[in-house]
């Protein structure tokens, strides 16, 4: 991509060592945290499997292996987690450089990526990390350098001075924009403003951040094309209205769908440390998943707190899975009926839980392949299943509605299974 | 995309899940006649056991994280059955968290299938389905148990 090759150009501008470190991140995270974390389930399928003796011994018997692949996961999350190529915006008080990446990042990872920044001197310091946008840089950048901190910081406040100087300027301006307003301490994701349209692209991708939150929309190495549009206008007064209107949203809102990827601004007085910024949207989309589970499970409305709603979760799984060996249990004892009624059986069931038919066409391409019928066949047309029209009349009594029917169309995952049914329905051994 | 994931367990879902379980418990029971020795019913209990996990994880696909897993335990249990084991007890020994670590957050991993290997944010959203399918699978199970019983 020219916005990468325009980043990589700037890389070399100031200093090379820099170099190395985008390039493993970018190797390393080349995509949103949602592909991660498909590639991490893939993951976990290719440990070897042990012959997990007690297979499912007390409820779910966790593959061994799992363990394995957990560290691997692990590290592959946390690469995938940590966007590389983020430009870094100086924003933060008193912080050089923040790289506004607010992915998912694992203080594990930072410190593992620590290591290969080496600490460069304060000139070319700012450039690199305003290039980098690695939140890893930053981190060292502030832990490292702290004489940067001051120089950026000057740097910064005169923004307007110093657009036409360079690229760290650029950055700084932008960053600045937040530096200047530090007690709101918002992290300016966009391009830096008009002053700064006449820098090179470079910069101007430089100087947005994404954040790759959910990675959606920005996919690994996004940031260049897209950042150079965006060029805002980046004066205080306007930065601060635009910060205030977004106060009340942390995160990011900004599914910024139209520019492609996320934004992310922290709250006012609080801290727009990358590191922060990233767990508060990640504590965020927990927070959320925990606010379904409490759906979910029964009698948990008015439980507030992540531990007690934890341990509530852990408690109804559990008592799910003993209720499913108490009933394999009993079915084991039951006496076999070889003619069973499955209409009848299903019939029974889904009357009680009748609803979400139309959920069915929510499936879309997630519905696994053995599902043989398309959905547009579900509005109600009957498919044609080449054995067993015949034999749908007699269903219809059992069944409530052309939905059932339907569905039951939709349900079937072998259509041997319809080939067993006999002319009252009975369902014949296929074996 | 998370309450997506969660509602879309439907009747589709119910009816895959039934039906694949009720032929492999009549194929079970056409192999086996039922016999009133406990070890046998304890086994045969087991074996029904994982035919429900199975067929369920089956009805969901490839869909989820914890459908993924049960599958592939399944296939590697299939094709490996019994030589493998040896080898892997030692390293599923090894491999074992003391127990003092055991936090919440562990005890749910070690709960829904597959959860080891993801992160926090995932392991909720897998935790949500594999819930839903869950209670699906007891309460199909539960018809079917109440209608031989009868």
């Amino acid at each position: 991509m020219d916005g990468h090759e325009n980043e990589d150009v700037g890389f070399q501008h100031g200093s090379e060592g820099i170099l190395n470190c985008p390039s493993s991140r970018m190797s390393t995270n080349p995509l949103p945290e949602k592909v991660s974390g498909m590639t991490m389930s893939s993951v976990s399928m290719y440990k070897p499997s042990n012959g997990a003796d007690p297979f499912f011994g007390s409820g779910w018997d966790p593959l061994v292996s799992l363990s394995q692949s957990e560290n691997f996961g692990g590290s592959s999350m946390v690469s995938h987690g940590e966007y590389p190529p983020y430009p870094v915006v100086m924003e933060n008080q008193g912080i050089s450089t923040t790289s506004h990446l607010v992915q998912y990042p694992s203080s594990s990872s930072f410190v593992e990526l620590v290591p290969k920044l080496p600490c460069f001197g304060s000139g070319s310091f700012s450039e690199m990390v305003n290039s980098f946008g690695l939140p890893e840089c930053s981190q060292i950048a502030n832990s490292g350098c702290p004489q940067n901190y001051a120089s950026n910081k000057e740097v910064a406040t005169g923004r307007t001075s110093t657009n036409g100087a360079q690229s760290k300027d650029d950055h700084q301006v932008s960053g600045e924009g937040a530096i200047g307003s530090s007690p709101n301490a918002k992290r300016r994701k966009r391009v830096p403003d008009s002053n700064n349209s006449a820098f090179s692209p470079n910069q101007n991708g430089e100087g947005d951040v994404q954040k790759d939150l959910s990675g959606e929309s920005s996919d690994g190495q996004k940031e260049p094309d897209e950042k150079k549009p965006k060029i805002e206008q980046n004066t205080g007064s306007n930065l601060r209205g635009k910060q205030t209107s977004k106060q009340a949203k942390d995160t990011s809102s900004g599914d910024a769908p139209k520019d492609n990827y996320i934004h992310v601004r922290a709250r006012r007085g609080q801290a727009t440390n990358s590191h922060s910024l990233a767990e508060r949207v990640r504590r965020e989309k927990i927070s959320e998943r925990m606010r379904l589970l409490q759906e979910l499970v029964p009698g948990c409305n008015k439980i507030t707190g992540k531990a007690v709603m934890l341990d509530e979760i852990i408690n109804y799984v559990q008592s799910l899975q003993q209720q499913v060996e108490f009933l394999s249990m009993k079915l084991a004892t039951v006496n076999p009926e070889l003619n069973i009624d499955i209409e009848q059986i299903l019939s029974k069931d889904i009357i009680h839980s009748r609803g979400g038919t139309g959920a069915i066409l929510g499936f879309g391409p997630g519905m696994s392949s053995s599902h043989p019928y398309p959905h547009g066949i579900y509005q109600g047309t009957l498919p044609s299943i080449p054995s067993t029209t015949p034999k749908y009349p007699s269903l219809s009594q059992n069944v409530l509605d052309n939905d059932f029917q339907s569905l039951f169309q939709m349900g079937f995952d072998s259509s041997s299974a319809i080939d067993n049914l006999g002319p009252n329905g009975h369902l014949k051994p296929e074996n | 995309m998370t309450p997506k994931g969660v509602t879309l367990n439907t009747n589709s879902h119910k009816i895959k899940f039934a039906r694949r379980f009720i032929r492999t418990l009549l194929r079970m029971r056409k192999n086996a006649p039922s016999s009133s020795s406990i070890e046998e019913i304890r086994k045969r209990s087991q074996r029904i056991k994982i035919a429900a996990y199975s067929s369920m994880a089956h009805a969901v696909g490839s869909r989820r994280a914890w459908s993924r897993a049960i599958l592939f335990k399944l296939r590697n249990r299939a094709r490996h059955h019994g030589m493998m084991r040896r080898r892997s007890m030692k390293k599923r020994v090894i491999k074992n968290d003391p127990p003092g670590d055991q936090s919440q957050t562990n005890k749910l991993r070690q709960l829904v299938p597959g959860g080891k290997a993801m992160d926090m944010c995932s392991l909720l959203e897998e935790t949500a389905h594999y819930m839903r399918c869950l209670s699906t699978q007891v309460k199909v199970m539960q018809t079917i148990a109440d209608h031989f019983s009868k």
